[in-house]
């Protein structure tokens, strides 16, 4: 017998009588807290900035000021094209986004409970981007915050996602004493635009 | 060595104890802060428990509809019936694609399986990505806890290693410092590695998709750059479906860290194109623990480490004093199942509080079951000569009133009237490092009985 057909019989032999599946209802969870107040709050929690904007161009330049030093910058919004100063191909490997300074996304998932965003890889060119960039800037509008996780998922049983990936706040660490630091291996920084 | 043993080693160095302790409370603390900010924790915990069990009443099914799916999306799926076959696998994988740099993100089954140095031992480099497993990596010794692998190292102590294997300039221990050296370092390795190996957090049997989830963006910066992915993990990590995510991942980094969830939670469904994605399922023990019916509960455990962050045993004698690939409470039930000789003093090296059982996400009775391992180990192995003779004594006194009420007056007599060097003599391991109360003059049932007689 080989080792798939052994574990399983084992686990058929072993296991308890059948047991039932909750069911989750996620009206149990209601808080009555505002849900953008809270998004902005856990964003910053997650060590993210927060703004506000009225179109891409106005996120563009916002961004333009707030990383004066950048020199190799990725949009994938509309109509920012001149932001580009470089191509996303099949061509390119993984390992030569290494130096890439701004990377600016969409997202259409927000999770206020937790400040999280939903990157899925129809969005993304490439897999590895929004972990090797320096720093990451998500474009999201306001109606596609949910309150909880549970509505995060119920929006997205409909999506066959290959990979995705919910997002909060830049890569951290606090494994020296505890103390906490911002920019471990992913972004050193992350914003979070609302529209 | 016992964990009685291993710990009083820990403690000849009191601030270091004390440091510990506080740094792990500090944790404990910012559990506490955010979980109190979700309604209906309560709920959410008993959810957590419910999806488990019913997943491991089924799990053979789940496992089958898993495996399918995955390798309808392109997955190659391989089954481990213990550590040996799964290192043999992953090394096989590695040879096929004639890969000589791995980078690993954290993995507490490839720890269990002892992986890394079956690797090594072929002259494949392994490196651990996970900045707390890279530093216990650099120091050579094993991790000391499942999320905080370094929380026994001191911030100098990281300083003087990375100065010694890094080569970064004396800092006092500035982690901002460190852990900028840390990523220059760890960016080179992601850039040239030939696989990455990382856990798993969470397989989903109705999409044969796992979750993967860092802080630090270590598994992610591994598994998009190398060529080939390979996930490693225990039969227990199913869940149903991919709705019950919100469930677990509300629970997890609230439970961990304080924090309402991890930077990153990937969900890998298909590999990239041009890419390898293999994964492999792992039972080492699991579906012996899962025979048993007052022990299969600790399946359940998602790896978020409150257990230990709260307990005042683990927190006090640190996690190398388990010698066990998972410390503290949780792995004090998971362990005697694993070997009951070599992990026999675990279950005793807990005060029964229950600390650990309340603070669970998933409501695992985790002091139920180190009582019970207790009851069998007590069975089944020897016991040291003082303990067995001072339990059978008791047993025959406590069954006998008269006699029990004897010894009470001379306990009591001898509490208030011995010098303390007899009390505290070497026998008395409760007398070790503290005193014991002045013998009251009369004993609770006296006391009782007097009071009944005034009403």
């Amino acid at each position: 017998m080989n080792s798939r057909e052994n574990i399983l019989s084992r686990i058929a032999a072993n296991k308890p009588d059948l047991l039932e599946l909750p069911k989750v209802n996620p009206d149990v969870f209601i808080d009555g807290k505002n849900i953008i107040d809270e998004f902005t709050k856990k964003v910053e929690i997650a060590g993210g900035n927060l703004f506000e904007v009225v179109s891409n161009e106005d996120l563009i330049s916002q961004v333009i000021t707030m990383f004066p030093e950048a020199k190799i910058n990725f949009s994938t919004l509309k109509g920012t094209e001149s932001f580009n100063t470089l191509s996303v191909d099949a061509n390119k490997a993984p390992q030569d986004f290494e130096d890439l300074d701004i990377l600016i996304l969409e997202s259409n998932l927000g999770v206020a409970e937790n400040g999280a965003v939903w990157l899925p890889d129809n969005n993304m060119p490439m897999r590895v981007l929004p972990f090797i960039a320096k720093h990451l800037v998500i474009a999201l509008k306001k109606e596609a915050i949910v309150t909880f996780m549970h509505q995060g998922y119920q929006k997205l049983a409909s999506e066959g996602t290959d990979f995705g990936v919910f997002i909060s706040g830049p890569s951290k660490t606090a494994d020296i004493e505890q103390s906490l630091v911002i920019g471990a291996h992913g972004a050193l920084s992350l914003s979070v635009f609302l529209m | 060595m016992s964990h009685s043993k291993a710990a009083s080693i820990f403690n000849k160095d009191e601030k270091k104890v004390n440091w510990h302790d506080k740094a792990l409370w500090f944790v404990r603390h910012k559990r506490d802060k955010s979980t109190h900010t979700v309604a209906g924790w309560e709920e959410l915990r008993n959810l957590g428990h419910g999806i488990k069990a019913h997943t491991l009443s089924n799990l053979d099914t789940y496992l089958i509809q898993f495996e399918e799916n995955a390798l309808k999306n392109g997955i190659q799926v391989h089954w481990a019936a213990d550590g040996d076959e799964h290192n043999r696998i992953v090394h096989s994988i590695l040879k096929e694609h004639h890969a000589k740099k791995v980078v690993k993100s954290k993995s507490m089954l490839t720890e269990e399986c002892h992986l890394n140095p079956f690797l090594e031992a072929d002259g494949i480099e392994v490196i651990d990505t996970d900045l707390g497993e890279r530093i216990v990596q650099l120091a050579k010794e094993p991790p000391s806890h499942i999320v905080l692998p370094a929380i026994h190292k001191t911030k100098e102590e990281v300083d003087e290693l990375f100065q010694e294997h890094l080569g970064t300039k004396p800092c006092d221990g500035d982690p901002q410092y460190l852990t900028g050296e840390a990523r220059k370092h760890l960016r080179e390795k992601f850039i040239q590695a030939d696989a990455a190996i990382t856990g798993v957090n969470f397989a989903i049997a109705d999409t044969g998709g796992i979750v993967v989830c860092t802080n630090e963006g270590n598994a992610d910066m591994g598994a998009h750059i190398a060529p080939v992915h390979i996930a490693c993990m225990g039969v227990e990590k199913l869940i149903p479906k991919q709705e019950h995510l919100g469930v677990f991942l509300r629970l997890l980094a609230r439970s961990a860290t304080g924090q309402h969830i991890t930077t990153y939670s990937s969900h890998f469904k298909k590999p990239r194109e041009g890419a390898k994605m293999h994964i492999v399922i792992v039972d080492n023990g699991r579906t012996e623990q899962l025979s048993r019916p007052d022990f299969r509960a600790s399946l359940h455990c998602i790896r978020c480490g409150a257990c230990m962050n709260t307990c005042p045993i683990y927190r006090r004698s640190g996690g190398h004093s388990y010698d066990a690939t998972i410390p503290g409470p949780i792995g004090s039930i998971l362990s005697p199942g694993k070997d009951l000789k070599k992990h026999s003093s675990l279950p005793f090296a807990s005060t029964l509080c229950g600390s650990c059982s309340d603070v669970c996400p998933v409501k695992i009775d985790i002091h139920a079951q180190l009582y019970k391992w207790r009851q069998i180990i007590t069975k089944e192995t020897p016991q040291p000569f003082v303990k067995k003779t001072s339990m059978k004594m008791m047993g025959n006194i406590f069954s006998k009133p008269m006699q029990f009420n004897k010894v009470g007056g001379i306990a009591r007599w001898s509490l208030r009237n011995l010098p303390k060097g007899v009390i505290n003599s070497k026998p008395n391991v409760w007398g070790k490092g503290r005193d014991l109360p002045i013998g009251p003059k009369e004993s609770f049932d006296t006391w009782y009985k007097n009071r009944k007689k005034d009403e």
